[in-house]
């Protein structure tokens, strides 16, 4: 098994909060990893920085073995808690455009996605609402055959049904080789499909483990330990 | 598409298992039925692919499913297989229903006549 | 990849700019035959005067959609949350500052060139193209009157300094916005502070150099022994000279060490300083 995400001591500071403090971490690939910590715990800054959208103050961080950079950025995947796609795009505009800019991307099966939802491509994202468009990014992420995915809160404020279509679309488009890191605070929801928990608690890291080992060792569910660990 | 009932008490992929198990005793899978992909049915339980492959590989140890390279993964088409499946199955859970009775201080007739009772008002 | 990023700015202007370009067009069109008509009858005056109103309306309109699409395209397609998709593109940041910065030049030259167009498709009846030749014949005249046969040079450098002075004018306003990025709060303000406080830098320098050098040149004449009635009138001449020859070259290469500066600023703020809401 390689390794796709070395994180050596990063820190990164806004002002003067520490958002990551000498945060280490090590993935492996084929891995759905939930990155799990309350709201502000440093999630979205430490995927910010996978991403290259955050340079960090301190600390090494490889992707593949690359600093981030264009190169990784080719292999990686992800989705923001943002709505990120112009609005006067058409769907189909979106997938031309990910087609253009991503080899990896795979049109037919954004297409697949997209007629299963019932979606028609030629729609303008104007008229789409906020949930549908969220689905339509989800989608164009997963339709890439990356190396690593990061999907920041992807079911933050979801319907059940919603979630259960994001968990599905997530399940069924990724394959063996890549991972998968899934930020949430909502650890109840995604328990049983991750592989690896990694806690994270006012930017530093708290603990990183096989989902299976935390069930056998402690004798109880993620959920369940994340409250414990995150008690106010 | 039946529904999958999972709870954080047990390792997931052993509630996998049983509830696979019950779905070939209960015959929504019969015997020499082709499952649908790891990935499918992870998709569907919306559990991780690598629970499902562990909980497969499990029926696999158990003869309940086996594994055809090209064609792809089978329900056995031992229908003794199956039967000693059902009567192992059922006789746990009978075992488990006897052993509480037990706890509450209840005897074989007073049992039988709850059963009577329960059966009766259910027909 | 360039020339993906620049095939997708100029989708996302085309379908501002082409409509608007199309309306100038036709409604000069328009003015043309409505000029062409002789005794017009006075509810056809009223429609000829409104076509001309909105004629001028289209012309300043696409002026100002010109300048707004350029820092509306940086700062919302780049700073906004639309950055969290363009940023994550395997491309190098440096690659969607050109990309805009073209874009944003072919929108500038498009909408002069059209502008030019719809104004001689109104007017270019051959009457007006006479007296338009007899301006421009009368404009090269003066030209070769004050640099004699430098006059081409002259007008190749003005050329010149107004396209680099154009890119420094973008690239400027591109410097303005990634400071203001670096603001936690209140960005747009301080993309504001940016412009005017790197406008009165570049104002000091410029005026700086501009006392240095006229000092010199002074000096060199006041020195000079044969100062005298003549010498003044030599002096008109070299300052005249000193402009194919001194002043539009050292404005030329002034404003592209200013246009250099401004993409350096930009880049290095969006590689190690950017900071998406």
């Amino acid at each position: 098994m390689s390794v796709i995400l070395e994180c050596n001591a990063l820190s990164k500071r806004f002002g003067s909060t520490l958002a990551l403090d000498n945060f280490s971490l090590r993935l492996e690939r084929g891995k759905i990893v939930g990155l799990l910590g309350p709201n502000g715990s440093g999630k979205t800054t430490l995927i910010k920085i996978i991403n290259g959208l955050l340079v960090p103050n301190a600390g090494g961080i490889t992707i593949a073995g690359m600093a981030p950079g264009v190169e990784t950025k080719r292999i990686v995947s992800y989705l923001p808690e943002k709505t990120y796609l112009p609005d006067w795009m058409k769907v189909s505009d979106t997938i031309r455009f990910f087609k253009d800019f991503y080899e990896d991307f795979d049109e037919k099966r954004a297409y697949d996605m997209l007629h299963r939802l019932n979606l028609d491509p030629s729609k303008r994202l104007k008229s789409l609402s906020k949930g549908t468009k969220e689905k339509v990014q989800l989608i164009l992420v997963m339709s890439r055959r990356a190396d690593l995915y990061c999907l920041d809160e992807p079911i933050g404020g979801v319907d059940p049904a919603a979630r259960d279509y994001i968990l599905n679309t997530i399940i069924t488009n990724y394959d063996e080789n890549a991972t998968i890191i899934i930020s949430t605070h909502l650890i109840a929801d995604i328990e049983n499909i991750l592989d690896e928990a990694v806690f994270i608690k006012a930017g530093r890291l708290v603990l990183h483990a096989p989902v299976d080992e935390i069930h056998e060792k402690e004798g109880k569910s993620i959920d369940t330990l994340f409250r414990e660990v995150f008690r106010c | 598409m039946m529904q999958w009932e999972l709870n954080t008490e047990k390792p997931v992929y052993l509630q996998l298992v049983e509830q696979i198990q019950a779905k070939i005793i209960a015959g929504v899978y019969k015997p020499g039925d082709k499952l649908p992909s790891v990935r499918d049915l992870a998709a569907q339980a919306m559990v991780n692919p690598n629970t499902m492959q562990r909980a497969m590989t499990e029926l696999e140890r158990d003869g309940l499913v086996h594994t055809n390279r090209t064609a792809g993964r089978f329900i056995t088409s031992d229908e003794e297989l199956i039967r000693q499946l059902k009567e192992k199955y059922i006789t746990e859970i009978v075992r488990d229903f006897l052993d509480k009775m037990k706890q509450l201080g209840l005897g074989r007739d007073d049992i039988i006549s709850y059963l009577n009772k329960l059966t009766e008002n259910s027909n | 990849m360039l020339g993906k990023l620049i095939k997708h700015e100029f989708n996302a202007t085309a379908r501002i700019f082409l409509p608007l370009y199309l309306i100038m067009l036709l409604l000069s069109l328009i003015n043309r035959v409505m000029f062409s008509i002789d005794n017009l009858s006075k509810p056809l005056k009223t429609i000829r005067n409104f076509s001309i109103a909105m004629y001028v309306l289209s012309i300043l309109a696409a002026i100002v959609v010109t300048f707004v699409i350029m820092i509306l395209r940086f700062y919302r397609n780049l700073l906004s949350d639309e950055g969290y998709l363009m940023f994550t593109l395997p491309v190098k940041p440096s690659q969607h500052i050109i990309s805009k910065l073209i874009v944003s030049m072919i929108w500038n030259i498009g909408t002069l060139a059209v502008v030019a167009l719809s104004l001689l498709a109104m007017l270019g009846t051959r009457d007006n193209l006479e007296s338009l030749k007899e301006i421009l014949d009368g404009l090269l005249y003066g030209l070769r009157l004050g640099f004699g046969d430098k006059y081409g040079l002259v007008i190749a450098e003005y050329a010149i300094l107004l396209l680099v002075g154009t890119v420094m004018q973008i690239l400027m306003i591109y410097a303005s916005i990634a400071i203001g990025h670096l603001f936690t709060e209140h960005r747009v303000i301080g993309s504001f502070a940016a412009y005017i406080g790197i406008n009165t830098i570049v104002q000091m320098i410029s005026t700086i150099i501009m006392l240095i050098w006229t000092n010199i040149e002074l000096s060199m004449l006041n020195y000079s022994p044969y100062y005298s009635e003549l010498n003044e009138w030599e002096s008109s001449i070299s300052i005249l000279e000193a402009v194919p020859s001194k002043v539009f070259p050292f404005s030329i290469i002034f404003t592209i060490i200013l246009s250099v500066v401004y993409y350096i600023v930009t880049n290095y703020i969006f590689k190690k300083k950017l900071n998406l809401n």
